[in-house]
Parts: C-alpha cells; sequence; structure tokens
C-alpha cells in the first residue's frame, strides 16, 4: 500500500485530505509539528507527499529542497497562489507538480495517481481492483461492468459515473446538480438532457439485471437508488 | 525672447529718458558740441547693448524654463542657471518638487501595502474555502447544492478582488505569449461548470481547434470567466445556451461570446465598460458590481486587444474580444 505523507497547516484541510486519501486506500499521515518535517519524513518513508507552500517557521520549498537531499520521491504542492513564479519557484525547487487551491478531490486524486504511475510505474490500485457494492449490485468502475447475483451488464463511461454516485448514496436523493457535475468531470460538455438520457439507459441497464423501478425520480429534487431488490436475493 | 523683451522694457525706457534728460542738461548748460554729444550717446547705448545681451545669455536658460510648459515632474527639478534670481528659482522649485515626491513616495509606498494586504488577505481567505469546498464536496442531499453555490461566489468574488487589485501593477504581471484559444476557453468552462449547472444554461464551444493568438492565458481567462458569468447569468430563466465561438478576419481573431438573454438596454450600452456601473439589468438581476465588464475592458486595452459590445433588449448580447493570431496550424 502506498503511503502519502501530508504537509499542511492547516489542520481542518490535513484532516479533509487524510480521510480522503485513506478512502481511496492509500496510507495517510499528516505532519503535525512544523519543525520536525524532515524527521517525519525520514520515519515514515512515504511514497508521495503533499506540500504546501505557506507553512509555520520553514516554507514548503526549504523542505522540499530538504527532502530532495534524502528521496526522489513524487512531490506535490499545494498552494493558495496560482501565480506563475509560484508554480515555477515550486517546480524549481524539486517539485512534480502544483495544485492551487480551491482544488477538487478529483483532481488532487487524479494527480496522486498520476505522479504513483509515473514513479512506481504500475497502478497502484490495478492490483486490487475498485469495486462499489451495494446490497450485492457490484460495480466495477474500472471495467465498466455492473453485476447481480451472476448476470452482467455492460456501462458507458457516463453511466458508470452516475450508478457510482447513486449507489454510495443509496436511499438518499441525490440531487441533479450533483449528478450532472460528476457527469461534467468526464472532459465533455453536458447538459439537462445528457442527464435524462443517461438516467433512462441505466433504468433500462437495471431491468435487464432484473431490477425494476429501483430508480426513483424525486420531483423538484434529483434522483434515489432504493436496494429494494436485497430482499429478493 | 519675448518675455525677456517685456521684462526690460521699463528699464529700457528708463534708460532712454535718462539719455534725453542728460542731452538736454547738456544744452541748458551750454554744452554746445552736437558730435560729441551724439558720441557720448552711442558709447552709453553700446554699453548698455552690451548689458542686455550679457544679461541674457546668463538667464537665457532662466527664461526658456519660464515660458516653456512643464511636460513632467522632473522637469521643475532641472538647473535654471546660476544667475541669483534664477538660483533661486531653481531652489523653490526643488524644495517643491522634493516635497511632492516625498508625499508621493509615501501614497505608493501606501498603495503598495494596500495592495500587498489585499494579496495576502484573499490567499489567506482561500484556504478556509477550501476546507468548506472539500468538505461539502461529496455531500449529494440538495441542499448542499446551494452551499456549494455561495462558495462558488465567494471563490469569484476573491478572484475579482485580487485581479483588481493587480491591474494597477498589471506591468509586472503579464506575458503575452502564444496562447491556446481552444484549451483555454476549455478549461475556463470546466471551471465554470457549476454556474451553468446550477442556471440550467449550457456552453457550446465552437472554437477553432488550431487557433493561436497572442495573450496573456492567466488574465484572458480571467476575462473570459467574467463574460461567461454575465452570459449565464442573463440567460438563466430566457435561455438555456450560450454559444462561445471564433472569427478569423486577417490577422485578427475574435473570441465571441453570445447569448439569447436578456440583452441590454439602449441606454445602458454605451456605460456598461464603466467601473461601478450597473445599469438597468443590475437592478434586475442583483448582485453586479459593475466591474466585470470594466475589467474585462481595461485588461484588453493592456493586452492589446479589442472588445466590442453588441447588444439588443430580449434578444441577447455578444461580446467579441478581438486579438492578433499567431499562426493557425493546418489541420
Amino acid at each position: 500500500m502506498f503511503s502519502i505523507l501530508i504537509v499542511e497547516d492547516d489542520l481542518k484541510l490535513a484532516q479533509l485530505l487524510q480521510s480522503y486519501v485513506e478512502k481511496y486506500g492509500y496510507r495517510a499521515e499528516a505532519v503535525q509539528e512544523f519543525d520536525r518535517v524532515m524527521e517525519v519524513f525520514q520515519s515514515i518513508r512515504p511514497d508521495l507527499v503533499l506540500l504546501d507552500v505557506n507553512l509555520p517557521r520553514y516554507d514548503g520549498y526549504y523542505w522540499c529542497r530538504q527532502i530532495r537531499t534524502v528521496s526522489t520521491c513524487p512531490i506535490l504542492f499545494i498552494s493558495a497562489r496560482d501565480g506563475k513564479m509560484e508554480q515555477v519557484m515550486a517546480l524549481e525547487n524539486g517539485a512534480d507538480d502544483y495544485i492551487a487551491k480551491p482544488f477538487d478531490y478529483e483532481v488532487v486524486m487524479a494527480k496522486i495517481k498520476s505522479q504513483l504511475r509515473r514513479a512506481y510505474g504500475s497502478y497502484a490500485l490495478s492490483k486490487r481492483e475498485r469495486t462499489v457494492e451495494c446490497a450485492g449490485l457490484v460495480l466495477y468502475p474500472e471495467r465498466l461492468e455492473l453485476t447481480l447475483s451472476g448476470k452482467t451488464v455492460d456501462l458507458s463511461h457516463k453511466e458508470s459515473l452516475l450508478i457510482e454516485t447513486l449507489m454510495e448514496n443509496s436511499s438518499k436523493v441525490v440531487s441533479r446538480d450533483y449528478l450532472l457535475d460528476k457527469l461534467w468531470n468526464s472532459q465533455q460538455l453536458v447538459d439537462d438532457n445528457t442527464l435524462n438520457v443517461n438516467i433512462t439507459r441505466i433504468r433500462k441497464k437495471l431491468s435487464e439485471l432484473g431490477v425494476e423501478e429501483a430508480l426513483e425520480t424525486v420531483r423538484g429534487a434529483g434522483y434515489k437508488l432504493r436496494p429494494f431488490w436485497r430482499e429478493e436475493s | 525672447m519675448r518675455l525677456f523683451w517685456r521684462e526690460q522694457a521699463p528699464l529700457i525706457f528708463m534708460y532712454a529718458g535718462q539719455l534725453l534728460l542728460t542731452v538736454y542738461m547738456c544744452r541748458l548748460s551750454g554744452f554746445r558740441n552736437t558730435n560729441d554729444l551724439i558720441y557720448i550717446c552711442m558709447v552709453n547705448t553700446a554699453l548698455f547693448a552690451f548689458y542686455l545681451i550679457y544679461r541674457y545669455i546668463r538667464h537665457y536658460r532662466f527664461y526658456r524654463r519660464l515660458t516653456r510648459p512643464l511636460l513632467s515632474i522632473d522637469e521643475s527639478a532641472e538647473f535654471v542657471g546660476n544667475a541669483p534670481l534664477a538660483d533661486a528659482l531653481g531652489h523653490l522649485l526643488q524644495g517643491k518638487y522634493r516635497l511632492y515626491q516625498n508625499d508621493i513616495q509615501q501614497y505608493r509606498k501606501k498603495l503598495n501595502d494596500h495592495i500587498t494586504f489585499i494579496n495576502q488577505w484573499v490567499h489567506q481567505m482561500k484556504t478556509p474555502l477550501s476546507v468548506m469546498h472539500l468538505a461539502v464536496q461529496n455531500e449529494t442531499d440538495p441542499f448542499f447544492d446551494s452551499i456549494r453555490e455561495e462558495i462558488d461566489k465567494l471563490e469569484k468574488g476573491l478572484d475579482t478582488v485580487l485581479y483588481t487589485s493587480r491591474l494597477d501593477a498589471f506591468e509586472q504581471d503579464f506575458v503575452v505569449e502564444p496562447v491556446h484559444l481552444h484549451q483555454l476557453v476549455g478549461k475556463v468552462v470546466a471551471e465554470h461548470k457549476n454556474l451553468f449547472i446550477r442556471n440550467k444554461v449550457f456552453p457550446e464551444i465552437q472554437v477553432d481547434d488550431r487557433l493561436m493568438v497572442m495573450s496573456d492565458d492567466k488574465w484572458l481567462a480571467f476575462a473570459l470567466g467574467q463574460l461567461i458569468t454575465n452570459a449565464v447569468r442573463y440567460s438563466a430563466g430566457v435561455s438555456s445556451r450560450i454559444l462561445i465561438s471564433s472569427d478569423i478576419r486577417g490577422q485578427q481573431a475574435a473570441l465571441e461570446i453570445r447569448d439569447n438573454g436578456a440583452g441590454i438596454p439602449k441606454q445602458d450600452i454605451k456605460r456598461v465598460f464603466d467601473a461601478y456601473f450597473t445599469g438597468e439589468n443590475g437592478r434586475r438581476f442583483g448582485e453586479s458590481t459593475g466591474m466585470g465588464l470594466y475589467l474585462v475592458r481595461e485588461i484588453a486595452s493592456r493586452l492589446d486587444h479589442h472588445v466590442e459590445i453588441e447588444s439588443e433588449q430580449g434578444q441577447g448580447t455578444a461580446v467579441r474580444i478581438w486579438m492578433g493570431i499567431t499562426h493557425v496550424q493546418a489541420s
């Protein structure tokens, strides 16, 4: 399992990042004492470092140079400053990439993954494929497949994104805007209609798996996935 | 030269009067030798002429300074000559120059401190915003949509503050280089995806993928963001599409943002680029600071771009930014 060191003096932000990174199956450690960054680094030997620029005592550039004297692990800068100079400074001081605040989880995770992939060759998670499970219904996001009691259907990328979000929040209303936001991450432009079309397709695929009317429309709010097939299986 | 004559005129009259008086007195006292009198007059006049020439040469700079208008504050500290009067004037001007310089320095420092403070403050605010952003990012309840909306507004507001304060120090903060327009538009549109989703207005991008323009990506992205925000805001509830397209005319390319929204009233259109001008739409739609289009035009003029706006009330608005093309890649 890859371990990630988070050096961020805003404790809440550090915590949020830590729990999110852990959710994706990495081990994460946040530095508590900012004059002992190197000692922590030496003791846990992380595979990747998330480093804030503005830190008490010494700044991120300093620690980046320090880390570079002992390790070549990927270092990702996080900073509120989005100026060209700051980015150049970060990269010149030995960082591998730069993320400007405020950022999306998706962006951070994508950059972490890509750095790990570059540095250590393979996908960190491909050894253990990611699955999303909900009452017996299993989604394989990397294979774009959905399985229920032995039957399998193929999904498109957009459908997979949607069903993943719905499964993670089953029995809860997921707003249309939230779903649109998720879809938009797939780089292509979307509109209201895209969502309707994909929801219809998901319903069809669920019925191919023998699940009817599990995906409810909540008028004026969004959609809700009810795992009522649990009783049957 | 004219000032010199005007200044010396009383002295010349006085001299002429004295000369006539002297000749008259001589006549009265019985001195009858006309040739000698003429000789005395000529010698005196010659000496007087020498005096005038000497004075003119010594005060040449002084008079020139007095007659020519000042083009810059620095000119007032120039040397005006070492004649006593010129010297005194020089001292006076230099003293004044120093005082003004001190004042200007003080204000410049204050302004710089203020800009630095604003910059720091904006960056400090970004961390709490990140925390809020991350904390609600995976909340699916519709309630959190509105929280996300407010966070979005805060972010955009902070950006506007940052860019407005940077505008004064613009010269140190921009690099004009080839910018891939299609990529830039894609990036800015993605940054505003929540704005689009919330307002149920969706973009259509028809920007030539091969087009490279001379611009600064950061400032152009910011200006485009302002235009997109406007277009979406005035389209909400009226129309569900905005069109972002490119157009090429000779060595110029235009980036056009067109909406089919509310449009701008005729009486307002001339003033939409003024700072703090909100107009009728500002009152109708709220949340207008009147800075968006002002910033766009300021940025455009500094980047050597040209902005045009076209609008009809009830029909929609189109804003075009004309930029220089570096090249259109062959496809």
